[in-house]
């Protein structure tokens, strides 16, 4: 197969890179471009474990082609910070015991990031359903759904919320 | 108690900023120069002999730098006991599931390495097999494993005495079966190691485990090389929940690769692989038979469990003993005789699973609801006057000292509100109740310890080194709290260096719930004894005597004078100048019964500590669909003392998904011929955020006497009781004691349909 030239922009840098049309974005970003946050875990967009953003929107990176990719803007889970500083997001997940593992983390995160983009304060139903594509094997779910109520809304309502 | 600094505060970990940031390295993300892309060849047969393997094909395809099989081992055979080995980790006779390894490949791409594995030529003939545990004790075919008659692997025979006579004096008595086919760990990570072999010729190694220990030994065999030439590297794992503790053959494969090439080599498991190559649950048929006095106490338990174990041992005496044990220890239960049976059959490997026995505790749990009914006792007081008690001795002769099981009982039917509930719910509405006990440890001969360094910096940090493994529970986060508290630093102070095993001393490893209890106590000890030198350095500057002093947020102070205090650094370097370092070491080693053995002596202190916990749960079923919506779980575990209380809620909403709402509702595998039809998420249904119901958690405190601050095990009774918990509800909404596991609507349909049938 031909390989292609072909730029992205992650994370608002532009990187060129050389791909094979049937390359997967999540290849791309892990094998070469060393951005090892998304994660594989069952590679058939069952788990979300590779959710990266395009456009605002989560998309899963194992069911992506590189090439697809090309135009939009892609957002990791290294786009998150700023620097050193954490964004509420990520912060509110170390705050309320959201993360055991961590295998689920960047693409969970990725999801629950777009979904606050796009609605400012949902309630919990709306955060179930948005992230009902990220599988977490670990904590049953109800802390990362406090994080992500929490980074919406900061308040002092909860002992795990320093905000 | 509480005048702890970190010790019971809700503790964010300390390992969480690597991991939201994406930073984390886990084995799958590892790149070291010229690594090579490692693959498996695999068996396609259930059974089958090996007649050739032929690999010249594969070996000149370009790009193919390597290829292992079993001619190239030392075939060595693995085992975790002496009378279990009968795992090689590389196939030379026989093959004995689909999925057994054959060979090994490594290429300079998985392209490469794909297409190789597809250019060997292994010529089998086909032996008959079997897929079923009775079906494989009746079976005069040729026998999985030529030294186990009937295919039995492992046979636990307990017996306490006079229980035919128990049975005779008996108010009531009934025998039910109750089944349950595999589960999956379906942990986030799939399996993966990478290897290399350095200048020295050591062996470092990477790859997700329950213990770095317990891999380091069994590679120095495999290679027959010293065990300090096996270096088990710490790397960040993505959940284990028993089904890491052992080597895996992939470890091996590995390494050989790497041996031969030179070069280090990483294989990434599918997630196919990971679940029929790494270990599954087991398959079981428990027959319980119960026989109470009129109070419904019950005095005599005689049960028979049978196993499908797969085709090769792994923790086979324990996954045989531990469901039975878990029982035993949750209730008393005057005399008892167990025999669990664990069956060779072609079918993936079985090994140790967070809920130990879907089909054993909630087949116990059901036939106490199904005995209360029948004298008319309701499930919460049923539980009461079975439940163990402080100063027990449990039936194989454990002593339980501490033991809040009651008061996770009154509790979590309390917070409930079970009893105004039970019986006045409206039709197919229900609620349930589960409880349970696990172990904090096992007997583990010469691993059975732990042991801990630290070292204080010039700068006045520092660094503490651990063998305990992380496997996303928590322990990295314990271990630096714990040692915070006891050097009086902060936690930012404290550099932990663990899990690896170059450095580390020897440790049981994450599994058999004892990371807190035994490395966290050894950190703690050690951090005690390193505080008495800076003490005996401090005492001369500030003068007093050093019991009189204490030390918090990296000052040492006069405990009635706080005024008079003197930062630890400066401590440290006035130590160092006087030509004196400050480090220490502590370990801790559990007082278990040493000739206590899983199938020769099943008798005798089995561990310091037990966990008690129960579950209640509120269930709606729809009897159009058989669909069961959870309304909420209440949740109370006895930890002995709740060190963070953050992480324990964590570690009981995670066990109610899988012990309950994925482990009682929707995961079960499915086969056809030895070959596994869901090996996949897709197939294979694990809870998603929206499924999950409300948890409510209680922390129940005995504080152990010989726990760290009085911890014990945490979270894993919740999962077992969860199961329970359950399935208890799901039968009190549909007025049907269900005895085949998971609950799914079929079953529910079917058993809706029978009542209406009988009525
Ligand atoms: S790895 Fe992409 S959805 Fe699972
Ligand atoms: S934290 Fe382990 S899978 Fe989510």
């Amino acid at each position: 197969m031909e390989k292609m030239e072909i730029t992205l922009n992650i994370n608002d840098k532009s990187r060129e890179v050389t791909v094979h049309p049937n390359e997967t974005l999540l290849d791309v970003l892990r094998e070469k471009l060393d951005m090892i946050g998304a994660k594989e875990s069952c590679g058939e967009g069952v788990c979300g474990s590779c959710t990266v953003q395009m456009d605002g929107k989560p998309v899963r990176s194992c069911l992506t082609l590189a090439v697809e990719a090309r135009g939009a803007k892609i957002k990791t889970v290294e786009g998150l910070a700023d620097g050193e500083e954490l964004s509420d997001l990520q912060q509110s997940f170390i705050d309320h015991g959201a993360v055991q593992c961590g295998f689920c983390t960047p693409g969970m995160l990725m999801s629950a990031d777009a979904l606050l983009n796009e609605n400012h304060n949902p309630d919990e139903k709306a955060i179930r359903k948005a992230l009902a594509g990220n599988i977490c094997r670990c904590t049953g779910y109800a802390k990362i759904v406090q994080a992500v109520a929490h980074a919406a809304e900061p308040g002092d309502h909860c002992s795990d919320c320093k905000s | 108690m509480s005048d702890y600094t970190l010790i019971g505060k809700r503790m964010p970990r300390v390992d969480s900023r690597a991991k939201v940031t994406g930073k984390a390295r886990y084995t799958a993300d590892l790149k070291l120069p010229g690594m090579l892309v490692g693959k498996i060849k695999r068996s396609p047969y259930p059974h089958a002999r090996i007649v050739n393997i032929d690999t010249s094909r594969a070996e000149a395809l370009p790009g193919v730098k390597a290829i292992v099989t079993g001619e190239d081992t030392e075939g060595v055979k693995w085992g975790v006991f002496a009378y279990t080995r009968d795992q090689q980790f590389i196939q030379t006779e026989k093959v004995r599931y689909i999925g057994d390894e054959v060979a090994g490949v490594a290429a300079v791409d998985e392209e490469t390495a794909i297409r190789a594995l597809d250019l060997i030529k292994v010529e089998y003939e086909e032996l008959p097999a079997v897929f079923d545990p009775l079906e494989a004790m009746a079976s005069d075919t040729e026998l999985i494993h030529e030294d186990f008659p009937n295919n039995v692997n492992i046979h636990v025979h307990i017996d306490t005495g006079e229980v035919d006579e128990n049975f005779a004096k008996a108010h009531y008595v009934r025998e039910d079966t109750f089944v349950a086919p595999e589960e999956s760990y379906f942990h986030a990570e799939p399996y993966a190691v990478a290897a290399r072999f350095d200048h020295d010729d050591c062996l470092e190694i990477w790859c997700p485990n329950g213990g770095p220990h317990m891999k380091s030994k069994p590679l120095s065999n495999a290679f027959k090389i010293p065990l300090h030439k096996v270096k088990v590297r710490k790397i960040t794992i993505g959940g284990a929940f028993g089904g890491r503790s052992e080597i895996c053959p992939a470890d091996y494969i590995c390494a050989l690769l790497a041996k031969r090439t030179g070069s280090p080599v990483k294989i990434v498991f599918t997630r196919e692989e990971n679940t029929i190559c790494t270990r599954q649950g087991h398959a079981m048929i428990a027959t319980h038979k119960t026989g109470v006095d009129k109070d419904g106490r019950v005095i005599a338990r005689e049960t028979t469990c049978y196993m499908d174990g797969g085709a090769y041992s792994s923790t086979g005496p324990i996954a045989t003993s531990v469901p039975f044990l878990s029982m035993e220890q949750a209730y008393r239960m005057g005399s008892v005789r167990y025999n669990g049976y664990r069956v060779y059959t072609n079918k993936p490997i079985r090994g140790m699973i967070r809920v130990h026995g879907r089909a054993f505790a909630c087949g116990v749990d059901t036939q106490l609801d199904m005995i209360a009914e029948h004298l008319g006792i309701d499930p919460v007081e049923m539980r009461l006057r079975n439940s163990r008690q402080p100063g027990d001795y449990t039936s194989t002769k454990s002593l339980v000292t501490s033991c809040a099981m009651d008061e996770t009982i009154l509790k979590a039917a309390d917070k409930s509100g079970f009893k105004e509930k039970w019986g006045k719910l409206p039709p197919f509405h229900g609620i349930g109740i589960g409880t349970n006990s696990v172990q904090t440890g096992f007997p583990m001969g010469i691993r059975g310890g732990s042991q801990s360094f630290i070292k204080f910096n010039e700068d006045g940090e520092a660094t503490v080194m651990s063998g305990v493994v992380d496997n996303g529970q928590g322990n990295e986060n314990m271990l630096v709290q714990i040692a915070a508290e006891e050097l009086g630093l902060l936690p930012e102070d404290i550099h932990l260096v663990n899990a690896d095993t170059e450095i580390t001393s020897s440790d049981p490893g994450s599994y058999s719930q004892v990371s807190t209890f035994i490395g966290g106590q050894a950190v703690k000890v050690a951090a005690e004894n390193c505080r008495k030198k800076l003490f005996e350095v401090a005492s001369k500057i500030l003068k007093a005597a050093p019991e009189e002093l204490a030390a918090k947020n990296r000052l040492i102070f006069v405990k009635n004078d706080p005024e008079k205090s003197i930062p630890i650094k400066k401590v440290v370097r006035t130590s160092l100048l006087n030509f004196n370092s400050v480090n220490a070491e502590g370990g801790y080693w559990p007082k278990v019964d040493m000739k206590r053995e899983w199938v020769k002596n099943p008798y005798g202190q089995l561990c310091e500590a037990f966990s008690f916990g129960t579950t209640i749960v509120e269930v709606k079923v729809d009897p159009e669909t058989g669909q069961v919506e959870v309304l909420e779980t209440t949740a109370a575990q006895d930890v002995g003392y709740a060190l963070n209380p953050l992480v324990l809620e964590g570690q009981f909403e995670g066990s109610i998904a899988m012990g309950g709402q994925g482990g009682m509702l929707t995961e079960y595998h499915e086969w056809e011929g030895g070959r596994c039809l869901n090996p996949t998420m897709l197939g294979y249904k694990v809870p998603l955020c929206c499924d999950m119901p409300p948890v409510n958690s209680i922390i129940v405190e005995s504080v152990d006497p010989k726990g760290p601050y009085g911890a014990k095990e945490a979270g894993m009774s919740i999962a077992m009781s969860a199961a329970q918990g359950y399935s208890a509800a799901v039968s009190n909404a549909i007025g049907v004691h269900l005895d085949s596991f998971p609950l799914t609507p079929d079953k529910i349909l079917a058993a809706i349909r029978e009542k209406a049938a009988r009525e």
